[in-house]
């Protein structure tokens, strides 16, 4: 379908090579060439409230994709449901060519799917330094037998430490690496959450709303961080309600409403969907007359 | 009123065993409540195993008195794996209720007259605990004493607290030293948010049982302390308040501190037998009213313990954090 390889616009990133997902049609449930993610059938109701029902979803490999949509369209539970956070009515997903079974959050992330949470869950009372650095993958030092001695942990602890500044340097938080995560601000523990995600070396990293509240040029330069790893292979999906900003740092949108994905496709071609308009413009009319 | 006996007795409970086993039962809390967050109410329950699993392995299985340590050692575990696994998944409210009611259950349990072959029933089982006091370095004689002026042991007491602080010394630094590794950071994670430990791959359920295992083992040599210095044990000694009182020291002294619950343990008890004192000899003193006297002779105790409820509710008001804790970490709770 030659017509669907449109050329990007002067806006998006320029890059030598067309990426494969710019082959794949904006169509709902589209096939993508080198899937993370497959789901299938998933749903999720809350009392007769049916959050998330999704037929059919592929998420592209190394690439970033943008999953918007108005509020309450059952984004984060759909993120919930993926991570093994919320369970799912029907419906069954892989990851990485494996299917998921008996989900549990904390074996999905070891398996390379992190996610971050739309209200941060920045810990307190341990340092912005301990927060980042309890992301880090396989640390040896979280065993019992190794704790005790401190010669076993204490290499790799000063090698994640290294990256933990790197981290935070590239996040603005190198100043504050040893308060307390409890006196960042709000735009700052978003930026602390996704550093500390980032620390575990996700191969699938899923970030709800990471902007929210972050200030527009570090939000920005958050953004251009992301999109640099995904160059450099990791898949990002990550959760905006307002479509405006997703246009110039994401390769594929997926539109979300009262649970269905309505629209997908490359941004500038997906925002601008009748499907679209009408849901996110349905919503206001709504928002606006009652 | 004799200011020299009422401090005499208040510095002997400050230091002597009673506060060695209140420490370890409130450094085990810690591990529980201060770093992971646990909310154990059921403390005493690893102090009962720990002292009955000494005691009846001598009394009434003639074992070997270091076997028994052992076998009141592993009880604890026992009770720890066998409570963390049914309730460690859910909310800490139903893990608080689970582990007050386990642990009054088998203090019912150990005391009743079915039991009475195994555990002494009500009667309470004492032994033989020579093995421990023939390693008592310190010369012993009627009137050996150590110490100085009213504020003195003898040289079995003085053979038990060296054991028993020694032990909460060792205690504490292999607390200090896993707490501070990667291993603690994940418990402290934990405590403050399950589903952010979670979402970086922790297995949470894994992290707090070997919490409450190693809190509970700590508990457990607390009892058996308990056991070697009274040569047995009584149900009556191990009833819910126990655990309250191991609350008290821990929050007078700090959670999630390391010196804190050791600090506090003194402390609980220099203030709650100098109260008692001060009381005993009060309600002696001719100038006091009758009434007041009756009031208060014979329950001197009682009041006293309630006067050092009353300090912990006036501390929590003024100084939330305990002696040793961080104002501006306990602060963000509030955020
Ligand atoms: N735990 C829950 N219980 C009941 N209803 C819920 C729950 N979580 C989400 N919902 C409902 O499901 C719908 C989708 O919510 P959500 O996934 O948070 O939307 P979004 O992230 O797209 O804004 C909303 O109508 C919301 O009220
Ligand atoms: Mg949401």
């Amino acid at each position: 379908m030659p017509d669907d390889v449109t050329p990007r616009p002067e806006s998006a990133p320029a890059e030598a090579e067309i990426e494969p997902i710019l082959t794949v049609p904006p169509v709902v449930g589209a096939p993508k060439p080198n899937p993370m993610l497959v789901v299938d059938d998933l749903s999720r109701s809350f009392g007769g409230l049916r959050a998330v029902d999704v037929d059919h979803l592929e998420v592209e490999r190394g690439v970033v994709t943008a999953l918007i949509g108005p509020n309450g369209a059952g984004k984060t539970t759909l993120f919930n449901l993926l991570t093994g956070f919320d369970r799912a009515d029907t419906g069954s997903w892989s990851f990485n060519g494996e299917a998921v079974v008996a989900p549990s959050p904390d074996q999905l992330a070891r398996k390379g799917m992190i996610r971050t949470f739309q209200l941060t869950k920045s810990l307190a009372k341990l340092t912005v330094l301990d927060n980042v650095l309890l992301g880090a993958p396989s640390q040896v030092g979280e065993r019992l037998s190794a704790a005790l001695f401190r010669s076993r942990w204490q290499h790799q602890e000063q090698a994640n430490t290294a990256k933990a500044e790197e981290l935070l340097e590239r996040f603005n938080l190198a100043h504050m690496r040893d308060d307390l995560a409890g006196t960042l601000s709000g735009g700052q523990r978003k930026l602390l959450e996704v550093a500390r995600a980032l620390m575990a070396d996700p191969m699938l990293i899923m970030l709800d709303e990471p902007m929210a509240g972050v200030n527009p040029a570090l939000a920005q330069s958050l953004m251009g961080h992301i999109a640099q790893l995904a160059f450099e292979g990791l898949t990002v999906v990550f959760i905006e309600h307002a479509m405006e900003v997703v246009t110039g740092i994401s390769d594929w949108v997926v539109v979300l409403a009262q649970g269905r994905v309505i629209a997908e496709g490359p941004p500038w071609k997906a925002i601008h969907d009748e499907v679209v308009i009408d849901a996110y413009l349905g919503r206001r009319r709504a928002g606006a007359g009652s | 009123m004799d200011f020299d006996i009422i401090f005499g007795n208040a510095a002997r409970a400050a230091f002597g065993p009673e506060a060695v086993i209140l420490a370890l039962a409130a450094i085990g809390l810690n591990v529980h409540f201060g770093f992971t967050g646990l909310l154990n109410f059921g403390q005493v329950g690893f102090l009962l195993l720990g002292a009955y699993g000494t005691s009846v392995s001598v009394a009434t299985f003639g074992w070997s008195l270091w076997v028994g340590v052992v076998v009141g050692l592993i009880l604890s575990v026992a009770l720890a794996v066998a409570l963390g696994f049914p309730t460690l998944r859910l909310h800490a409210v139903m893990f608080a209720i689970v582990t007050i009611a386990a642990a009054e259950i088998i203090r019912i349990l150990i005391g009743s007259t079915d039991a009475i072959g195994l555990t002494g029933g009500p009667l309470s089982v004492s032994f033989d605990a020579g093995a421990f006091y023939d390693l008592n370095p310190y010369p012993d004689g009627p009137h050996d004493r150590y110490g100085v002026g009213t504020f003195e042991f003898t040289g079995q007491q003085m053979w038990v607290i060296t054991v028993g602080w020694v032990l909460v010394a060792l205690v504490s630094l292999v607390v200090f030293l896993i707490v501070r590794s990667p291993w603690g950071r994940v418990l402290k994670s934990i405590r403050e948010d399950e589903d952010a430990a979670r979402s970086l791959g922790k297995n949470v359920f894994s992290y707090k049982m070997q919490a409450l295992i190693i809190g509970g083992v700590i508990g457990g040599m607390g009892g058996v302390i308990d056991a070697i210095k009274t040569s047995g044990a009584d149900p009556n000694g191990f009833r819910p308040q126990v655990t309250f009182f191991a609350y008290t020291a821990l929050l007078l002294g700090g959670a999630a501190t390391y010196l804190g619950p050791v600090l506090g343990a003194i402390l609980f008890w220099f203030l709650r037998e100098w109260i008692e004192s001060f009381l005993r000899q009060l309600s002696a003193e001719a100038w006091l009213p009758g009434a007041v006297a009756d009031f208060l002779s014979g329950s001197e105790g009682i009041i006293s313990v309630a006067m050092v409820g009353l300090t912990l509710v006036l501390l929590m008001l003024f100084r939330p954090q305990g002696i040793t804790g961080n104002r501006t970490e306990m602060q963000l709770d509030a955020r």
